[in-house]
């Protein structure tokens, strides 16, 4: 096992993302740019246009490299075998092939994952392009890019150090893209209040780890002492079997690896940061924070746990201790009651938004219940339904976050209350924004309903038949505060009615994510024939 | 017997939902200031949707051994066993029939509606085509989803066009009906994992041999709660005068005419049709629960000094005998709830055409104390709603009488107490119809405005003069109905006697 030139093309998207941010990076800082709000103007656009470029060209890479559209032919003897032999030696590196190091997997999971973070990132840069950046735009934009990456390799990661190291790349660069805006009230306390919660769940996580990695050092001395890499996710699974698997070292560590995890995905109890953070945080920031983030830990969290974890899965039952799946009922549990429950009284829309977003991770739990059962079927429509879940949402909140951040900009407010009689103001936005929200609430036929019914049908099927009766209790509270948005922007009476426009970038990205919600809503089987296959590698 | 061919190879049911879908983005593409060419494209398409239903209707071949006709299939998400399945049996054709009407002369009742027209049309026909699909569908899901379509446009009409507290009587109706939907999804969770199969294929899904016995028990109850509500059945009712109130008039026409009914055929269709053992362990409540309905419904009905709330509960009642019907489980008793859904769907829109459009569009008031003597201003207004009265009434010669006849019939052989305390129903109906009669139409004109009332437009007319042929036709040719009807649930019927018999043993 070690490390071959061929491994390369497997990680180019990775690379290309490294060198991208650099780039940019370097671009800003090594230019001379002139003082004034013109010179700034000009500064932020070229790093966004930069941005979005290199990401569409690594999108495009990503997509090309997976397989999933098309496979390249053989060179043929025509004037295209320049393009043909550079596609094949592309796709060589696709899905496939033992982990990289046993670390770095690059199976499908890891591209549907990596094309799902580079795409975020996408729309990210647009909407943000479309905000007014003050300081240092490279940095923004590089620090966004640092972000994808580092979550790209946390789904890609089967091993705890790089998990830990990808984690860290990943957050580190939110903590610093939250507190963004220097000169506003909510944004320092935002990137200040993100950064203690995260670093305290980075010290819990690791210590998790630690203690992982202890048991499974010591079980080997126990059974010979091979020399082994204890920290790699398939030697855990390989000792955390049998008996072993109920041993207290192992489940106090594994119990503190979700706990560390949690804060990522924000489940209740270790959400507390995020509704702050989602409120005060730049509007760009937050739409990627509560998508590709959330996304990233999930894919981490579900990986781990199917491969360092297979044995202690249990059932997830909720009266007695018996697994890691009864620990995530229980969570999922408190997250669908608090999150959607807590979503109700809330004003501002950033707010209400981000406790829906709390909600929807206590519904994605019920899709990684499946994992439990052990027809390989099941686990394979499970995995499914997590990452259909996972792009849905992604899509639906970085268009409605997206809105929120145009309203920000054009209104100076994104309280409830400044969007009445937006109808009167700006009639796209306002259908669009509907669209989105009603997909949030599920409503069929767009795909927020198809994910939530997947979720579901997982969930029953693992046989938590309780808890996803009160999961679609709670569907019903959360219809209450999805319909206070149409409320606001069709009902009740526009304090003022004088147009605006949306900036021409951030229209294409709500665009952008609300057709796809549409389109995914009406031929779901678009992408979910792709998943199946690339969740029965994750479900082995 | 059919009475004209139509050709095969045409997907005649997916053309009967697209003709109201597709309007939908032909008005929104039209500017806010072109109300006229809005309100005709509206108008147009919903007659080209009623023309369509007439023409499935009768072409349907009711004697034919093939139940579902007109069947298209496409596949949507295989892998899951979801499928785009149309066809339509003897049991949906006359609803759709009835939705084709409803919209038709709620479209001629909209013409009015000048705050935000496209809007409000392009909702309108969203609903009313969501309303075609569930009748159409074949498929749990796909009906699922045409069911949501049909309930969602609904918030915003009330919300934006209604009145009398439309925001509370909005949010009320939406959060009720997704409550039942929420339970639909649970159960079609379990209908999908319980049985073997893996399909939302009704067809399949309603050969009970599928599901055990404890499974029918238990999940019938989610399944036929969730379009109970729907159809409100009490104690779930409360949402619908209320809504029905907030309104706007085409939509309460809509809503009470036809989106009840929905959930009634959901019940039969959905719960009952998949679940047959399921419905004959829970007859005797549901036939309790629908006897308060009929008679508590009648009961409030009669108290009410707002015109428009008492013809909500009067909705409430007489869907209350519909679900009696089904609550029979037998083909009489079944037949005769079909025959109520269509029947109660035409009087009922002819009784808020009136009560909101012609009276309160006018007058300004719903109450019945400032109404009166409204037949020397507006004859025609007065007499198609003493029609619709009779009828509801369960006068012969009208739609209402063999509805009602045939519901009680059918509770008689399986309940006959029920079918007794029931009939109380009957009298109190009498009563507070002929009461709002007298209240409104006859009497003194109590408010000296009222001599110089606008005149009836053309519009208004012509939806009073459709609704009102159909009821007096069904009244005195009913076998047009009542023969795919009875053709169609016979197996249904035999089903439930089948496991009826099972679960004796």
């Amino acid at each position: 096992m070690s490390f071959q030139i061929t491994d390369i093309p497997r990680i180019l998207p990775e690379l290309m993302l490294l060198l991208l941010g650099l780039l940019v990076l370097g671009s800003d800082v090594l230019t001379r740019w002139g003082r004034g709000p013109q010179a700034q103007f000009e500064r932020a656009r070229e790093a966004g246009q930069l941005t979005a470029t290199g990401l569409g060209l690594v999108f495009i890479v990503g997509l090309v490299q997976s397989r999933f559209l098309f496979t390249v032919p053989d060179p043929t003897g025509g004037p295209l075998d320049v393009l043909l032999t550079l596609g094949r030696n592309l796709q060589a590196g696709g899905p496939g092939g033992s982990p990289i190091l046993g670390a770095f997997a690059t199976d499908e999971f890891t591209m549907v994952a990596r094309l799902t973070f580079i795409g975020a990132a996408f729309l990210t840069t647009l909407l943000a392009m479309g905000y007014r950046l003050t300081a240092n735009p490279g940095e923004f934009y590089s620090l966004l890019i640092f972000s994808a990456l580092g979550m790209s390799i946390m789904a890609a990661a089967t091993e705890f150090i790089l998990a830990y190291l990808a984690l860290e790349l990943s957050s580190i660069s939110l903590y610093v893209l939250a507190g963004y805006f220097r000169e506003s009230e909510r944004s320092p306390e935002a990137g200040l209040k993100y950064f203690l919660f995260g670093s305290l769940s980075s010290a819990i996580l690791l210590y998790g780890i630690s203690l992982v990695y202890g048991f499974v050092a010591s079980e080997n001395q126990k059974a010979g002492g091979t020399p082994i890499v204890a920290t790699l996710f398939a030697e855990v699974g390989r000792f955390a079997t049998g008996d072993a698997a109920s041993s207290p070292l192992l489940i106090l560590g594994m119990l503190f690896i979700i706990a560390g995890l949690g804060y990522k995905i924000s489940v209740v109890p270790f959400h507390t940061w995020a509704p702050d953070v989602y409120q005060g945080a730049p509007p760009p920031v937050t739409a990627f924070l509560s998508t590709a983030s959330k996304a990233a830990g999930f894919l981490l969290l579900y990986r781990l746990l199917t491969t360092a974890f297979p044995g202690a899965v249990g059932a997830p039952r909720l009266e007695e201790f018996n697994g890691w799946s009864s620990i995530l009922a229980i969570l999922a549990l408190v997250t669908v009651i608090v999150g959607n429950l807590a979503a109700l009284p809330q004003t501002n829309a950033r707010r209400l938004l981000a406790y829906s977003s709390i909600g929807h991770a206590g519904f994605l739990l019920l899709a990684v219940l499946l994992w439990s059962s052990t027809s390989p079927v099941d686990r394979t429509f499970g995995t499914a339904a997590l990452i259909y879940y996972l792009i849905v949402y992604s899509l639906t909140n970085l268009g409605s976050f997206g809105v929120l951040a145009v309203l920000t900009n054009a209104l100076g407010s994104d309280d409830l209350s400044a969007m009445q009689g937006l109808w009167r103001r700006n009639m796209p936005l306002t259908l669009m924004m509907t669209v989105l929200i009603l997909s949030l609430a599920g409503i069929p036929p767009l795909a927020g309903f198809w994910a939530k019914f997947f979720v579901f049908m997982a969930g029953y099927q693992a046989g938590a038949v309780p808890l996803v009766t009160i999961a679609v209790i709670m569907t019903v509270v959360s219809l209450y505060y999805y319909l206070r948005f149409l409320k606001a922007m069709w009902i009740l009476p526009a304090p003022e009615t004088t147009p605006f426009r949306t900036p021409p970038v951030a229209n294409a990205a709500i665009i952008v994510s609300t057709v796809l919600v549409v389109l995914l809503g009406l031929l779901p089987n678009l992408i979910w024939g792709t998943l199946s296959s690339a969740a029965s590698v994750a479900a082995r | 017997m059919n009475l004209i061919d139509l050709p095969a190879n045409v997907p005649w049911l997916s053309l009967i939902w697209l003709s109201l879908a597709i309007p939908t983005f032909i008005i929104a593409l039209l500017k806010p200031e072109q109300k006229q060419e809005i309100r005709m494209v509206g108008a147009i398409f919903s007659f080209i949707s009623l023309v369509l239903t007439l023409l499935v209707y009768l072409a349907y071949d009711y004697r034919s051994p093939e139940t579902f006709q007109f069947l298209e299939e496409i596949p949507w998400l295989p892998e899951l066993g979801i499928n785009y399945i149309l066809g339509v049996d003897g049991i949906s054709l006359p609803m759709l029939l009835l939705n084709g009407l409803v919209i038709f002369t709620g479209a001629l009742i909209s013409w009015n509606i000048e705050d935000r027209t496209r809007e409000y049309w392009a909702l309108l026909l969203l609903l009313a085509a969501g309303v075609y699909g569930v009748f159409v569908s074949l498929d749990l899901f796909l009906l699922f989803i045409f069911y949501e379509l049909a309930v969602l446009p609904m918030y915003l009409l009330i919300g934006i066009w209604g009145s009398t507290r439309k925001e509370y009587g909005a949010m009320k109706l939406t959060l009720y009906l997704m409550g039942g939907s929420a339970f639909i999804i649970l159960g079609m969770v379990a209908v999908y994992f319980s049985g073997t199969l893996r399909t939302f294929d009704m067809r399949l899904l309603a050969q009970s041999a599928l599901f055990s016995r404890d499974v029918q028990i238990v999940f019938f109850v989610p399944l036929f709660l969730g379009f109970a509500v729907l159809a409100g059945m009490f104690p779930f009712h409360t949402w619908s005068p209320t809504g029905h109130v907030a309104a706007p008039t085409a939509v309460s026409m809509l809503h009470a005419g036809v989106l009840m009914k929905l959930g009634a055929y959901g019940c039969l269709r959905v719960a009952m049709w998949i679940f047959p053992e399921g419905a004959n362990y829970w007859l005797l409540p549901i036939a309790i629960a629908t006897l308060i309905n009929a008679v508590y419904g009648a009961s409030i009905a009669m108290t009410q000094r707002d015109f428009k709330f008492m013809i909500g509960y009067s909705s409430v009642s007489h869907m209350g005998l519909t679900l009696m019907g089904l609550a029979a489980a037998n083909t009489i008793g079944m037949t005769g709830a079909v025959l109520q859904m269509f029947a109660h769907g035409v009087m009922t829109a002819l009784f808020f055409a009136v009560v909101g459009r012609m009276v309160y569009d006018r007058t300004h008031t719903r109450q019945f104390p400032e109404l009166g003597g409204l037949f020397t201003v507006m004859p025609f207004a007065a007499i198609v709603f003493i029609i619709a009265g009779l009828s509801s009434m369960g006068m012969p010669g009208l739609a209402g009488f063999w509805a009602e006849f045939n519901i009680f019939m059918g509770m008689w052989q399986r309940f006959p107490l029920i079918a007794v305390l029931a009939g109380i129903s009957i009298p109190i109906t009498a009563g507070y119809i002929l009461i709002a009669v007298y209240r409104v139409f006859f009497g003194e004109i109590k408010n000296p405005e009222f001599r110089h009332l606008p005149k009836l437009t053309v519009q208004e007319y012509a939806a009073g003069i459709i609704l009102v042929v159909v009821l007096i036709v069904s009244g005195l040719y009913p076998a047009y109905l009542t023969e795919p009807i009875e053709a169609s649930m016979q197996p249904i019927a035999e089903a439930l006697a089948r496991a009826g018999t099972l679960g004796m043993r």
